[in-house]
């Protein structure tokens, strides 16, 4: 194979969920050197903070399990996490990044063993679980991390606990002084496989997100329903910590639609599905309603509706809820048109649940280099030198299945551009 | 190997030195087995830790390596040597974290993983791989429409020799006959230049492919790296060699004339979809009845999808293929009225902007279940959004929106050992089975009805001359197996991989995609198997099934077992590993009842020594021991969890992690009950049709084996609960606890095992 | 706005829709709707609507200009404007509605002239017309009568008690309006607004 001069024929992967995993695997497989960079302090990115996966209702840990194992094997694989990219120069077979790191203030020699944790009392906002619980200021992300090693949290640094948390480390894997630091990496083709974020609900003013306890999204209700979530996995109001009776799941909370997301994130109306199924399965009589326009159960996925539509404990509402109020004793009112009855509802419930789109991350922070993008934000290197690649929802709003398939693509195209025949 | 030197290396970090006493541990290596090397260190995961053992290798002290520390899944990178084997006791998790700190029964618990580890390292060896003979590089590609060409293409351009098959006499299928199509490049709003003319020439002219039209895979066989593979074409037949396969065959309209209800043959101005395409691509849009441009036409969609009685699933593309036609027919005339009778609009992701663009140029989209279409074009439409019957009167023409049969085989060529084909399709394909909600109340919905001619007919693509039969894995839709979620391409066939609309309804852009994803996995495929290494999910792994032939008696299950097909059967019956077929789940070992079937490091005697290494106390002690048998996918890591957890459980079960409950031979519940342990659990992840197995059939197979044990047992006089078989999912780290608790409840509760002691 | 719409043959005959797409204030934009129900669910009187602003778009695709053009839909709308900030699709509701309301008087049907809004419209226009402001009292007396003698008395005295209320607090007043500042002026700028209006609408 005629390696054309190339500098480098490392490929770098942007990005440590689904798609970057697979991306760099699948290369790497395939006999490639690569370097994944997460910008969190371990892998698998959004999948790994959901609960199971429609529609087979299976846990994501167990494919980032199969995964972790492989990169585990794989010595071609460098995993960098809290690791940013700050800034690319160059064009294919001969980009260098520069490469921002993070300060986790725990060396590679922790054990996991724990025992910072122990000695730490401050406590900080969990992000696995979206904040909606606190943690220890000295941190496992969570029970499957990868890498699994600690993170010290900012707010120590600098206090006498700070100090404490180093004294309790038996393995002198602390290191309260670590700063920002960066390097520079050569790489002979880029994928950004950067991912989504959760639209941001506050921002869809009629559905006062921000005002009830009682409306969550729908990444918050993935975190209520795992075993390793703020209520351990059972599903309570969070108002009052009781089952709910009655609830709303609403599509469509900021997609199509053009004062927010203009385009449909495709997978919401399945996950609000497995939403329906995690409330049918913990309690016999909860009521769920969904407020849908269209449902997009696209190719098989329609086995899945048509088994959701058979339950008859959940209810199919034709209709964008026009707003949200917070009624009478602070119970949500979802008040709107039923548009196959015409008949306008105003329905309190005990739990709202907010589908809400997923946004690229392109949205909170253009990556490092031009790389062209759609209206949207998605990268859609079309028409660049080839060497570079965009994977997953950094390439458009994909459910998983489709993220790997996108992201197994970018890898063929990423060791075409490495190690391919000439081109012109 | 030259002469076996194990070193054993324990380690007292993380809390192990406080919960166990680690000098009676090295005791137990160096007393009871005669290690020839022992060492204790305070952190040996750490440099200093790391080089000790470093050094002893390079000094030639040991050879082997049992690490007596954290879990095997941990650490993986620190205790990785070359040219030595390590074998890790998980004195961590397994122990130090999840009993309590310095118990008889911890130290007991501890001293029994060395046991086991310093046993399995005694029954093990480096995989030796398997290499022989030539390698092919080169990848076929068998269908020659859009997807295939891209396959072709992109395998090409990533230096792959590629021949591509298509069996028409011209390469493009149906997409040759568009005239524009659904768009995929920003800013997704009109229809978009057709490109597939372009992709001809290109891998017409492309020195890498070779093209052969009017031809079809008449016999395949060997494996990945070595398939052989006869082709008939005009000429007669020819054979090729391949490393790897992609089958891109795509689809094929559903049958239009089973679609009366719509109004199909009551008029020529009754098309469908694929129809429309032609009319559009011959230029200026006319109606097939008398030549005039149509001035109202309405679209129907799910003509024949979502539908019990036709197609159960989505197509997909009809919606957007429907509103790139409709554009098309405003396009050429901007007074022609388009309505699309829909039921769910589906334009997911950015193709939402190709919805409101049409919508924007005019076309009427009405949401209605179609109530009859007559012989004058009046389409009747139950409207749902204006709530009452609506005629669409005044049309010139219907457009069906058909949906997509995939072309899992060939449905025009007749298959003369069609019933063993048939029965092997009824085999791979479960009927989809009720809601899995453990909470629900109401009745249970019964379950979807197949479509009708599902198996499909026809003879298979590739006609594999593999035991299992000659069709690619499909399922219950027709469409080709997937393991659909995490690992879309991972199918029951090893280095045969499909993609495009065979594999699930897509449209072209989607399908270009694919297609360079299925050839990345031919790519990987051709070039571990040289290597003699597996894809995944054990990438890389270099052990394979080596088979006794002197004990085999023929039996055939393993050749009938294997999830992948990789086991054949010679012309005297006996069983022939395809090596590069193997995905090293050890199904095939845990089928074996002789026990002829081994893996260098992977046996029945392997596992069978370390069952008996444990001190297994005698009736005196009323303690009881428990087996449990987890799958290292998903039981074990749940294990690992609660132990990082900090949940603790009963310390008297021993736990062994297996590759796939599949592999489980029923000679280690025998030689476990011998030994008196008291009771065996086997965990592994959930069978089924929404099987979480990442060996598709294994904890099936597990299950089924299992079934037949109680009646061993009573013949035994043992009570059927000695053996059990858990689900659990690596999410249920804070339910594995209880689960032991509960199990080691029903052990006291019928008490030890009385084959104590014999 | 043209003088007449086109008079559909048949339903789910485009005539209708495409000339409301093209002639009507916002009527383009109106193309784009999805069906979603968020205007009709926003409004806050869309339970005194017959078809709600969802129901009535559809209509108008489907060629139902009659039952569009007497709706009291069109004449419902208080322009809150709720159903536009939160259109997905952005369509400018209200505009449509007011122009369709515009469009059923042009076309002289009945309900344009007996609306309760309708009628409102027209007394609150003369007052502003005449004195450059409205006057309660005027403009209420005007719609009031505007269905006749009898009825107007019975609807005043079914009020009085509010209308005194408003008089002891001075938010009505018993005496005559005074014009504003040049009413002659604006007289003549209104004069041209509907003049520019029925131009502009003419494609010009």
């Amino acid at each position: 194979m005629s390696h054309q001069g190339l500098s480098s024929q490392t490929i770098a992967v942007v990005g440590g969920g689904i798609s970057g995993i697979t991306t760099a695997l699948e290369a790497a497989e395939a006999g490639y050197d690569v370097v994944l960079l997460e910008r969190s302090p371990s892998l698998g990115g959004r999948v790994a903070q959901l609960n199971r996966y429609f529609p087979k209702l299976c846990h994501p840990t167990c494919g980032l399990e199969i995964n972790y194992q492989r990169i585990k094997k794989n010595r071609r694989i460098k995993v960098y996490t809290m690791a940013t990219v700050a800034n690319v120069a160059g064009s294919r077979g001969d980009f260098t990044l520069t490469v921002t790191l993070s300060p986790r203030h725990v060396k590679t020699t922790c054990t996991a063993c724990g025992d910072c944790a122990a000695a730490a009392e401050t406590t900080v906002a969990n992000p696995f679980n979206y904040g909606l619980d606190q943690l220890k200021a000295a941190y496992l992300p969570h029970e499957m991390a990868f890498p699994m090693r600690y993170v010290v949290a900012p707010q120590v640094i600098g206090t006498p606990e700070g100090e404490r948390i180093k004294a309790a480390c038996k393995y002198d894997a602390i290191d309260l002084d670590e700063q920002e630091s960066s390097f520079e990496l050569k790489a002979g083709a880029i994928v950004w496989a950067t991912g989504w974020q959760p639209y941001d609900a506050g921002r869809i003013t009629p559905y006062h997100y921000d005002e009830s306890p009682d409306i969550v999204t729908n990444v918050e209700m993935e975190r209520l329903a795992a075993h390793d979530g703020p209520t351990k996995g059972k599903i309570l109001r969070p108002s009052t910590g009781e089952p709910p009776k009655r609830v709303a799941l609403i599509q469509c909370a900021g997609s199509r639609d053009y004062n927010h997301l203009p385009y449909c994130s495709r997978i919401c109306c399945l996950a609000s599905m497995k939403h329906a199924a995690y409330l049918r399965e913990q309690y016999a009589d909860v009521e769920v309603d969904i407020y849908y326009i269209d449902i997009r159960a696209h190719d098989k996925l329609e086995n899945f509706y048509k088994k959701l539509r058979n339950d008859p404990q959940v209810r199919w509402i034709k209709s964008k809820p026009a707003s949200i109020v917070p009624g009478p004793d602070g119970v949500p009112l979802v008040c709107g048109e039923n548009t196959l009855t015409r008949e306008i509802y105003r329905t309190p419930y005990d739990m709202v649940v907010l589908a809400v789109g997923m946004q690229p991350s392109t949205a909170a922070g253009r990556p490092a280099m031009d790389v062209p993008m759609d209206e949207y934000g998605f990268i859609v290197p079309e028409g660049s030198d080839g060497g570079l690649m965009s994977a997953g929802v950094a390439s458009g709003p994909l459910d998983v299945s489709m993220s790997v398939q996108s992201a197994t693509a970018a890898a063929l195209k990423a060791i075409q551009a490495v190690s391919g025949r000439a081109r012109p | 190997m030259s002469e076996r030197k194990t070193g054993v290396y324990l380690c007292s970090g993380c809390g192990i030195g406080e919960a166990v006493a680690m000098d009676e541990l090295e005791t137990v290596a160096v007393k009871e087995f005669k290690a020839p090397h022992c060492a204790q260190h305070a952190m040996l995961c750490g440099e200093e830790g790391v080089e000790t053992i470093r050094a002893d290798l390079a000094e030639g002290k040991v050879n082997q390596l049992v690490i007596g520390a954290c879990s095997p899944r941990v650490m993986t990178d620190r205790f990785q040597f070359d040219n030595a084997q390590v074998i890790r006791a998980n004195l961590r998790e397994l122990v130090s974290w999840s009993h309590a700190p310095g118990d008889e029964d911890t130290q007991a618990a501890a001293a029994d993983y060395v046991r086991m580890a310093i046993t399995q390292a005694s029954k093990t060896t480096a995989p030796e791989p398997w290499i022989e003979g030539e390698y092919s590089q080169r990848i076929m590609v068998v269908g020659g429409g859009s997807t295939g060409l891209m396959a072709a293409r992109e395998a090409a351009e990533a230096g792959h020799e590629v021949l591509l098959v298509e069996r028409s006499d011209r390469l493009g299928g149906h997409a040759r006959g568009y005239a524009k199509v659904i768009p995929h490049r920003p800013p997704y709003r009109d229809p978009q230049p057709n490109d597939i003319e372009a992709l001809i020439a290109a891998v017409e002219n492309d020195p890498l492919i070779t093209v052969k039209t009017n031809c079809h895979v008449t016999k395949t066989s060997g494996m990945p790296g070595k398939f052989q593979v006869e082709l008939a074409n005009g000429a007669g037949p020819s054979n090729e060699t391949v490393g790897a396969i992609v089958v891109a065959t795509g689809w094929r309209p559903y049958d239009p004339s089973k679609l009366g209800h719509l109004g199909y043959g009551v008029s020529p101005d009754v098309v469908t979809n694929v129809e429309l395409e032609k009319i559009l691509a011959a230029g200026q849009p006319k109606r097939p009845s008398n030549g005039q441009a149509p001035k109202a036409v309405a679209f129907i969609q799910c003509a024949g999808s979502r539908d019990p009685d036709h197609l159960p699933y989505c197509s997909s593309v009809c919606c957007a293929s429907s509103i790139k036609q409709a554009l098309q027919l405003v396009e050429a005339d901007p007074e022609c009225s388009t309505y699309i009778v829909y039921d769910e609009l589906r334009t997911p992701g950015v193709a939402e902007e190709f919805y409101r663009s049409a919508q924007a140029k005019g076309v009427i989209f009405l949401k209605g279940k179609v109530k009859s279409v007559g012989a004058n074009l009046t389409v009747v439409v139950d409207d749902a959004l204006i709530g009452e019957e609506v005629p669409l009167e005044g049309l010139d023409m219907v457009v069906l929106a058909t949906g997509m049969v995939p072309n899992t085989t060939i449905p025009d060529l007749p298959y003369e050992n069609s019933e063993y084909a048939a029965a092997q399709l009824q085999a791979d394909i479960n009927p989809l089975s009720p809601i899995p909600v453990a909470g629900y109340q109401g009745e249970a919905p019964a379950p979807l009805p197949r479509p009708a001619d599902n198996p499909p007919p026809g003879a298979p693509i590739l006609n594999l001359q593999y035991r299992q039969g000659p069709h690619i894995p499909m399922l219950a839709d027709g469409f080709s197996d997937s393991h659909y979620i995490c690992f879309p391409y991972e199918t029951r066939r090893t280095g045969i991989y499909t993609c495009g609309p065979v594999r699930r309804p897509m449209d072209m852009g989607e399908a270009a995609e694919d297609a360079a994803g299925a050839v990345m996995k031919a790519v990987q495929v051709v070039r571990n198997a040289a290597k003699g290494a597996s894809v995944h999910p054990r990438s890389g792994d270099l052990s394979f099934p080596r088979i006794g032939y002197n004990t085999c008696t023929k039996c055939r299950r393993c050749t009938v077992e294997c999830p992948f097909g990789a086991i054949d059967e010679d012309e005297k019956e006996y069983p022939v590993v395809n090596p590069t077929r193997c995905r090293r789940c050890g199904t095939c070992m845990g089928a074996c009842p002789v026990r002829t079937i081994s893996f260098d490091n992977y046996s029945v005697e392997m596992i069978s020594s370390m069952i008996k290494a444990v001190e297994v106390p005698d009736e005196f002690e009323e303690k009881p021991r428990v087996l449990i048998l987890a799958c290292e996918n998903d039981a074990y890591p749940a294990l690992d969890m609660a132990g990082i957890n900090r949940h603790t459980y009963s310390p008297h079960v021993r736990v062994i992690p297996v590759r796939c409950l599949g592999s489980v031979s029923l000679v280690w519940i025998s030689t476990a009950l011998e030994s008196g342990y008291d009771g065996i659990v086997l965990m592994g992840c959930k069978p089924g049709d929404d099987y979480q197995c990442h060996f598709v059939k294994g904890s099936a197979m597990a299950k089924e084996r299992m079934g037949k044990i109680a009646d061993t047992l009573k013949s035994m006089a043992l009570e059927t609960e000695r053996v059990a078989q858990m689900e659990v999912s690596i999410a249920e780290s804070h339910k594995i606890g209880p689960m032991i608790d509960d199990y080691m409840a029903t052990i006291d509760r019928i008490g030890l095992s009385p084959l104590k002691g014999f | 706005m043209t003088a007449t719409s086109p008079t559909p043959r048949k339903k789910y005959d485009l005539n209708f829709a495409r000339w409301v797409y093209e002639n009507v204030d916002g009527g383009d934009r109106m193309a784009k709707c999805m069906q979603c129900g968020t205007c009709s669910g926003s409004c806050p009187i869309g339970d005194q609507m017959d078809y709600g602003p969802r129901k009535l778009f559809m209509m108008i695709r489907a060629g139902m200009k009659e039952a569009v053009l007497t709706s009291n839909t069109i004449w419902n709308c208080v322009s809150c404007y709720n159903c536009v900030v939160r259109c997905p699709r952005q369509v400018p509701v209200t505009y449509i509605l007011h122009d369709l309301a515009a469009l059923a008087v042009k076309e002289g049907y009945a309900e344009a002239k007996t609306a309760d809004n309708a009628r409102f419209a027209k007394a609150f226009w003369w007052s502003a017309q005449k004195w450059g402001r409205t006057d309660e009292r005027l403009v209420t007396m005007k719609y009031y009568f505007s269905t006749g003698i009898g009825d107007g008395i019975k609807k005043g005295m079914a009020n009085q008690k509010i209308a005194m209320a408003m008089v002891k607090t001075k938010r009505m007043h018993l005496t005559m309006p005074h014009k504003v500042k040049g009413t002659k002026e604006l007289q003549a700028i209104l004069a041209k607004a509907h003049e520019i209006e029925e131009r502009g609408n003419n494609g010009q």
